[in-house]
């Protein structure tokens, strides 16, 4: 391999993924807000169906899987913040940066080995926690309709979707402001404040369009109903959708490498 | 004032590390001053100047780390910052303090820059680890090493490049005596195998006892460079004298044109002198002035006493 190849290899992928998966705190964190939250909800769901079948329904159906699929997008983003944080940051934080500067690696491919090695530790625990969620919506049905195979696949991509573009965000911005703490802050002030706010804001027209949380809202699965939602749906077109999450995705990690590549450490 | 004492009698390719007017400026702040530095291969370097100098700022400069404000660079020959990624994968480094993810082990810690180094790197992790004596600790979380053991880890992360040049900032700081004398037996040991080793520090006592050569620094300046030998050389002649009252004896030698600088340290004056020819006429001035001269005799200059010279004079010239 060249040392200077802006690619990075798999080997340097498996290496920032290995720095993630040895930190118990974040492996525990992560694995709580995804697939320990989905057997939480839907463990309760289905013990209060069990106590009292009259006045709780079944875990599964439809509804329930869209509150699942809820569950997954806010706590997913809260994940993804923490997760890109630490993967955009991290070793800036250690002081370890510096140390991989001084190899000659190009900084654009630590950046980008950095951005999937997050990405490959975090998936696997939000499709976990995701494939609960549908599984125990099919399962514990009962009486609810069940969620077909088409719609089960949709609202896990949109979930997926969800954390993928916070965690985007997250990386980026970690990047630019070299700190996670800043950033799990920033982030989860967006996201959980903010976001719900502005969208219910309706004076200020289309400027609601572009933000990201009201983008994504809009996506969702239209089977799912209410359940999965918000706040106000304000009804914007696919391609508008595409637009302000691929602008909002784009600039935070290209400001990311930016600065990334260009800072005194 | 720049004062080039040696033109370091080697061919550019036989320059590891060549700067030609490098600057930093932070501001209105110049941390490195128009530095002209010459390291010729094969030898340990001492860079050497009082904290604040620029040392880490220049090491900085050569490893990528920050841009240059002015000047042109060079490192195992290969121009700076264009052939920078190829310069540096023939280098190894330790800047300030070696830093590790304390929650991976020492040899997780490896394989993380065997990775980003690529090609046979991975293959020299055990003999590095062998190499500083951590084979056994290699295992462990890095957060349970001590400050030595870190040293030595970063040591290992060097000799995963199988470097042709180690650059080692401040190596010696934190280090008990044990690991001082240990981290100087790693040095020579490098050297011996070909191995260029620039080690920047702002101990005097240490670059003399662990380099060949040296640059010293002052104020982002480089002031002198040289060998070590060289430079003793080219110091002033020293006598030391003893008589049985020091203080009256340094207070009467400085009085004489000769002696440029008269100290007593305990029992014995250190008198510099501008010409060794001189001594049987302080010889006769002591005497005269009843001073009984129980020992009178030239000193081996030290780098210290070198040191003190240049700066002296840069002083006076100031």
């Amino acid at each position: 391999m060249s040392t200077y190849a802006l690619t990075p290899s798999r080997s340097l992928i498996a290496s920032d993924l290995l720095k993630l998966r040895r930190r118990r705190g974040l492996v525990a964190v992560t694995a709580l807000l995804t697939v320990g939250a989905m057997t939480i909800t839907y463990g309760i769901i289905e013990l209060l169906h069990v106590a009292s079948p009259a006045t709780h329904g079944p875990a599964g159906g439809v509804v329930n899987l869209g509150h699942g699929a809820w569950v997954a997008a806010v706590l997913g983003a809260v994940a993804a913040a923490i997760v890109g944080s630490m993967a955009g940051a991290g070793d800036l934080e250690s002081g370890v940066y510096r140390d991989l500067v001084v190899t000659g690696r190009s900084r654009l491919a630590l950046y980008r080995s950095r951005l999937r090695g997050g990405l490959v530790f975090l998936l696997p625990f939000v499709a976990g926690g995701y494939t609960l969620a549908g599984l125990a919506s099919v399962v514990f049905a009962g009486g609810h309709p069940e969620p077909g195979i088409s719609l089960l696949v949709t609202t896990g991509l949109w979930a997926l979707l969800q954390v993928t573009f916070y965690y985007l965000l997250a990386f980026g911005i970690a990047c630019l402001l070299g700190s996670r703490s800043y950033t799990i802050g920033t982030l989860l002030a967006f996201r959980l404040a903010i976001t719900p706010v502005l969208a219910s804001i309706s004076t200020i027209g289309i400027v609601r369009e572009f933000v990201p949380g009201v983008a994504l809202q809009a996506l969702t699965p239209a089977a799912l109903g209410n359940a999965a939602q918000q706040g106000p749906t304000i009804a914007m077109s696919t391609a508008a959708i595409a637009v302000v999450l691929i602008v909002w995705a784009v600039a935070a990690v290209v400001a990311g490498a930016w600065r990334d590549t260009r800072r005194d450490v | 004032m720049t004062t080039q004492l040696h033109e370091v009698p080697l061919d550019r390719d036989d320059m590891v590390v060549e700067t030609r007017g490098l600057t930093k400026r932070f501001d209105d702040r110049t941390a490195v001053d128009s530095v002209d530095l010459q390291v010729p291969r094969g030898v340990a370097f001492g860079y050497l100047g009082p904290n604040g100098a620029g040392k880490t700022t220049l090491i900085r400069m050569l490893l990528g780390l920050t841009s240059a404000s002015a000047g042109e660079m060079a490192l195992v020959g290969l121009p700076l910052p264009r052939d920078r990624a190829r310069a540096l994968a023939r280098v190894g480094a330790i800047v300030e303090e070696p830093r590790f993810h304390g929650h991976l082990t020492g040899r997780e810690n490896l394989e993380i820059v065997a990775a980003v180094r690529g090609g046979d790197t991975y293959r020299r992790i055990g003999e590095s680890l062998e190499r500083v004596g951590l084979t056994a600790r290699a295992g462990d979380r890095v957060k349970t090493y001590s400050m030595g053991m870190r040293q030595r880890l970063g040591i290992a992360r060097c000799l995963l490049a199988d470097p042709e040049l180690l650059i080692l900032d401040e190596p010696m700081n934190g280090l008990d005596p044990a690991g001082i004398l240990e981290f100087r037996g790693f040095v020579r040991s490098f050297v011996e195998e070909g191995r260029t080793i620039v080690l920047s520090s702002h101990l005097l006592d240490e670059v003399e006892k662990t380099c060949d050569h040296v640059a010293i620094v002052d104020r982002g300046r480089v002031v002198v460079q040289g060998s070590i030998v060289e430079l003793r050389e080219e110091a002033n002649p020293t006598v030391l004298v003893q008589t049985r009252d020091p203080l009256a004896t340094a207070g009467l030698l400085s009085t004489h044109p000769a002696v440029e600088r008269a100290t007593a340290e305990g029992s014995t004056v250190h008198a510099v002198l501008a010409d060794l020819a001189v001594v049987p006429e302080l010889n006769r001035l002591l005497v005269s002035a009843g001073q009984d001269v129980l020992r009178l005799e030239p000193a081996q200059a030290s780098l210290e006493d070198r040191f003190l010279e240049i700066t002296t004079r840069l002083e006076n010239a100031a």
